[in-house]
């Protein structure tokens, strides 16, 4: 009951026949070889004529297996493939000998070509011989999409896929969307102003019919695969009721806990404990602070529910709202899941903070040594400065500041190898922006080099040098340290050779963009690739740059590397069209190369023993656990089983099982048995 | 120490905190002792406790038979008990499944067991609740507690070669040495799957290699040197050479030794991006 | 001596993604080499069972090279990282058993290495060929009666 198989030999022009006896390899897979039912030589099989001649012989033959022998399978493998379906043959009975790029163009000698032929189409006749039909996996596509982060990327993306029609997620850690963006003062290089062309896309935002925006929330568990993801969200207790709150100001403005660093003003101003991050904050609604709130700490000090505290209730006391009061002390963090097909993370990154490793800089103890985000905040008209350049110590309106490249950057012993690509420029907006408002200060910048490849941008560096009198210093610096009021700063002229000391009222350090925190967890928790600096990993560097190494799961903006909000945005943009194609379908159709446990019947079931060293080893979580259960409902066995839709084919559980209960359609352990032992080496 | 364990033992049927106590109890000839599976308070005095105990009882937690006498109170040394822990990581037992009755050691077999002369778990590393005086665990450098394969990694390649065939030669494919070890729990095992047929699994020397490497290999990072598989083989192949060896070469290569650390990764279940790879080219 | 020289049979384990596009990368580049290998395509060198690899010695194989991803470029996130794991432990079973660590080699070759993999099977072929057939391994096969219905059903007998 043998398949009855036919080997296509193909000359490939003379591509194969010059170094290989074609004929002689089309013989020869007949002799000996019972299962092979017919044979046969073209010039190009790839070509209308060869692909009919392919077609006409599987009916006329009644062929239910085929073996071409011709280039790469990577070349024509589909389209062979296609051919074969028009017959009603299924395609995984068609199976490619690679005589081209691996015999006749690498092995000049006829003879020795030949004999190799004869025995890379045995190979693949034996292979084909234990082939099996496969369908396509057929998966359903949930229309709505996550994004993670509510950033300039989050914002856009999302805005991009509810434009096109499709409903989307959006959960944003922080209490308010904006992310980054929303700190800066102006933006390079035009000097436009950042809320002035933020805040209306975080209003749109918010006003979308399509978009579900959870703010205070982060993700808890993603499950589920390409097309159908379930997603656990933590909507962390906000202790106000979003739907009764009118974002009234009343209760922050009665908060008697005044001193509360602002994160948002990056530790320059103070909020209170009741707050909102910024005025025009989405939803401009506020968040208690347990950590700062005095009746929360006084609340887990008697170890009573916040609600029995009576220290201060302030703020409840002023809510005008009324029967029920739009602050709640007592709510609790809820867990939520929502369904969507295809997932965005646009998470962003975090500014190397933690000045005090440069110790030469002052070790993050000098109060007017700040960094480039908090230079942001003083500079803008919505700052804790109103715009005005003070320095933190005393307010002094500083005349001479020193910038100072590549903190964090550029620098493997201290930070990170690679470049965080925004400082060159932003640092030359600073320049300018001090200049503006401090006519007759000075600015000085030390640097590496400038890379200011951008539309615009070197015309921009340019300008602050020649027009707005920057000085810039080609070299590092040594050391920082006081002197009075004022910072000394020891440095490196390399240009000129010479030893720079600057007496400067403050220092603006050009901070790293690094990944979050929490960026390892959180890629743990979605299955995507992350590099060594725990940016996320696309999945090609060049040609699928947005995609993540998981199917579905898309990259926009700093969580995948340093980038500025153009290309952030372009980035989220082409995100956002990945995801629109991707929802665009009904179903998505998938190469069935997956793997599968076996299922016997009673009393064994499954050779499976329940192990599950698959599960440990699997890369995408698609090993799952499987009750047998008796008529009783009691656990015979608990054994593995292949979610389909998660695994990708790579086989590591097949070769990881010890009983080899679990095998790879389409290299399962017939086929590469058969291939093993029908090596001859004529 | 003995009557210890038979108060335990009675303890524990009694109270039906256990439907049965897996232990030894005395063989035919004073050198000899077998397991006992002790279902009725009554029979505890069929359990003993001597240096002859040197098979490893959590074999039988694998078995149909033995299972069904429902759960098990197991007596275990400190070696045995390394098997506890590698069964709970591997998902074939649940901790609360079985109750471990360890017992301290210091040696056993006349003379001595092999697995003795390096032993570092007198007392087990796991356990319910513990007989015997408990003995303080050594430190033993790595290179001793290998020391038995230094000579024959010493050989050459011909001679490696020349005294592995002779040995397997031997082999009758009986399959006692996968019987035995507890942790050769497959349902079917890869030379019984015929469809393909990898491993020849009659008596013909063909197959013999590759059932010995592959047994061998499929405890990679699992074996907890029991040598059990050593004790039983008919032909006498030093079986645990092949095991021992693969223990060096996990505890070298991935810093791990199976059955110590219950938080411990399985190695052959796990990587980590510095594994050597002074042999790739 | 000359007229039966001995001619090393390799079989080469290779993953789709990287050894066996760079492979097909030196065709492209005619880039010519020894032979004496034979390919098996599988899709992740993770998917390798070392059972793979003791077939292709019983089948007759003198040498045997698995390649796959550089470290960090596995297709599939991790699949060359668990497989160097296994032959970190294989290898050395095997040496132990008194096989020429040079008859079973490893490699990284992406698929841009067209140039590597020539080279690579080239010193494949070579040290083997310096080792001399595997006649130990093979000689196994021939003795005693063939009782083994698998063995039979891929026609031939080599």
């Amino acid at each position: 009951m043998g398949k009855k198989i036919g080997v296509f030999v193909c000359h490939c022009g003379t591509n194969i026949s010059a170094t290989v006896d074609v004929e002689k390899v089309a013989e020869e897979a007949k002799k000996n070889n019972p299962g092979v039912a017919y044979t046969t030589t073209y010039k190009y099989m790839c070509s209308d004529p060869g692909q009919k001649l392919l077609r006409d012989k599987i009916k006329e033959e009644g062929l239910d297996g085929v073996v071409v022998a011709a280039c790469s399978p990577k070349m024509h493998e589909h389209t062979f493939r296609n051919a074969a379906v028009k017959t009603g043959l299924n395609p995984y009975h068609v199976e490619i000998s690679n005589l081209r790029e691996q015999c006749s163009w690498v092995h000049p000698d006829k003879p020795t070509g030949t004999e190799k032929s004869i025995d890379l189409v045995r190979m693949m006749t034996e292979k084909t011989r234990k082939d099996r039909s496969l369908t396509p996996i057929k998966v359903p596509v949930t229309k709505r999409a996550l994004v993670i982060g509510g950033g300039i990327a989050g914002i856009q993306a999302a805005l991009d896929i509810a434009d096109g029609g499709h409903e989307v997620i959006m959960v944003e850690r922080e209490a308010s969307i904006g992310g980054h963006m929303a700190q800066l003062s102006e933006t390079f290089p035009t000097l436009d102003c950042s809320q002035c062309i933020m805040t209306p896309k975080m209003v749109e935002l918010a006003q979308h019919d399509n978009i579900k925006l959870y703010t205070w929330s982060e993700i808890e568990a993603v499950d589920g695969y390409i097309g159908n993801f379930d997603v656990k969200i933590r909507k962390k207790a906000r202790s106000v009721d979003l739907d009764l709150c009118t974002g009234c100001s009343s209760c922050w403005q009665v908060c008697p806990c005044k001193k509360i660093k602002s994160e948002f003003d990056m530790g320059l101003g103070n909020r209170t404990a009741i707050y909102i991050p910024f005025p025009q904050a989405i939803p401009s609604k506020p968040v208690i602070d347990r950590e700062n709130c005095i009746l929360f700490k006084d609340a887990r000090k008697k170890n009573i529910p916040p609600n029995d505290s009576k220290v201060c209730r302030k703020c409840i006391d002023a809510c005008p709202i009324a029967p029920v009061k739009a602050i709640d002390y007592s709510q609790e963090d809820e867990i939520v899941t929502e369904k969507v097909g295809a997932i965005i993370v646009a998470t962003g990154f975090k500014e190397l903070d933690d000045t005090s490793m440069y110790g030469e800089y002052g070790g993050g103890k000098y109060k007017d040594v700040i960094t480039g985000l908090q230079f942001e905040r003083l500079a803008s008209a919505s700052g804790p400065t109103e715009g005005k350049i003070e320095r933190p110590s005393d307010g002094k309106e500083p005349e001479i500041v020193v910038f100072i490249q590549c903190v964090g950057s550029r620098d493997p012993a201290k930070g990170c190898s690679y470049c965080s690509k925004t400082c060159c420029m932003y640092t030359a907006k600073h320049t300018m922006l001090y200049k503006h408002k401090v006519h007759d200060g000075h600015a000085f910048v030390f640097y590496i080099d400038i890379r200011c490849a951008g539309k615009d941008y070197e015309e921009f560096s340019q300008r602050a040098i020649e027009e707005e009198g920057a000085t810039y210093l080609r070299g590092r610096v040594s050391r920082i340290y006081k002197k009075g009021d004022k910072l000394v700063v020891l440095g490196a002229d390399t240009l000129t050779g010479s030893v720079v000391e600057i007496e400067a009222d403050m220092v603006v350090l050009a901070s790293a963009m690094k990944a979050q925190d929490d960026a390892e967890k959180f890629a743990q928790k979605l299955s995507i690739q992350y590099n060594k600096d725990k940016f996320f990993s696309e999945m090609h560097p060049k040609l699928k740059p947005v995609e993540s190494s998981s199917a579905a799961i898309l990259l926009a903006g700093t969580c995948q590397g340093p980038k500025d909000i153009p290309e952030t945005v372009a980035q989220a943009g082409a995100a956002a069209s990945k995801v629109l194609a991707l929802l665009s379908a009904d179903e998505l159709e998938r190469e069935p190369v997956v793997a599968k446990v076996d299922r016997l019947p009673p009393p064994v079931f499954s050779t499976c023993i329940g192990c599950f060293y698959c599960q440990r080893v699997c890369p995408y979580g698609a090993i799952e656990e499987e009750d047998i259960k008796a008529r009783d409902g009691s656990v015979i066995k608990t054994v593995a089983r292949v979610n389909e839709g998660l695994c990708q084919g790579c086989g590591l559980c097949a070769a990881t099982c010890r009983s080899k209960s679990v095998e790879l359609a389409g290299f399962n352990d017939e086929q590469v048995y058969a291939e093993i032992n029908s090596v001859e080496f004529n | 120490m003995i009557e210890e364990l038979r108060k335990k033992a009675e303890e524990l049927l009694r109270s039906d905190t256990v439907k049965v106590v897996f232990g030894y109890g005395e063989g035919s000839t004073p050198e000899r002792t077998r397991p006992v599976f002790i279902t009725k308070p009554e029979d505890v005095n069929k359990l003993t406790w001597n240096k002859y105990c040197v098979y490893n009882l959590t074999t039988y937690l694998k078995r149909q038979e033995t299972r069904k006498l429902g759960k098990p109170a197991i007596i275990v040394k400190g070696c045995d008990a390394k098997t506890i822990i590698v069964l709970l990581k591997e998902c074939q037992i649940k901790r609360e499944d079985v109750y471990v009755l360890g017992v301290t050691c210091d040696g056993v077999g006349e003379p001595l067991a092999t697995k003795c002369k390096a032993c570092d778990v007198n007392t087990p590393r796991i356990y319910d609740d513990l007989v015997g005086e408990k003995i303080e665990n050594k430190e033993i450098p790595f290179d001793e507690r290998y020391a038995e394969l230094d000579e024959y990694e010493k050989l050459s390649e011909k001679e490696k070669w020349d005294f592995w065939q002779k040995q397997f030669a031997k082999c009758i494919k009986c399959y006692a040495c996968s019987s035995i070890c507890p942790l050769c729990f497959c349902d079917r095992c890869i030379v019984d799957k015929n469809q393909p047929q990898w491993i020849d699994p009659s008596a013909h020397p063909r197959g013999n290699l590759s059932w010995n490497v592959t047994r061998a290999y499929h405890l990679a990072g699992r074996c907890i040197n029991c040598e059990e598989c050593q004790r039983v083989c008919p032909v006498d192949i030093p079986l645990n050479l092949l095991n021992k060896k693969l223990a060096k070469e996990t505890e070298k290569n991935f810093k791990y030794r199976s059955g110590y650390n219950i938080d411990d990764e399985l190695a052959m279940s796990t990587y980590k991006e510095e594994d050597n790879q002074d042999f790739f080219k | 001596m000359s007229e039966t020289k001995f001619e090393p049979k390799i079989i080469a384990f290779l993953c789709n993604w990287c050894t066996y596009a760079g492979a097909d990368l030196a065709g492209t580049g005619r880039k010519e080499y020894q032979a004496n290998v034979r390919i098996i395509k599988l899709p992740c060198t993770g998917g390798i069972d070392p059972l793979f690899l003791i077939k292709a010695f019983e089948r007759g194989a003198d040498g045997i090279l698995v390649s796959g991803c550089h470290p960090g470029d596995c297709h599939y996130n991790s699949g060359n990282y668990h497989a160097r794991r296994r032959w970190n432990v294989f290898r050395p079973l095997l040496e132990f058993c008194g096989i020429n660590p040079e008859r079973i080699q490893f490699s990284w070759i992406s698929a841009a290495e067209g140039g590597k993999w020539v080279e690579t099977i080239n010193g494949v072929v070579d040290a083997v060929r310096a080792l001399g057939p595997f006649e130990g391994y093979q000689k196994l096969n021939t003795m005693g009666p063939d009782i083994s219905g698998e063995a039979a059903t891929s026609g031939e007998t080599g």
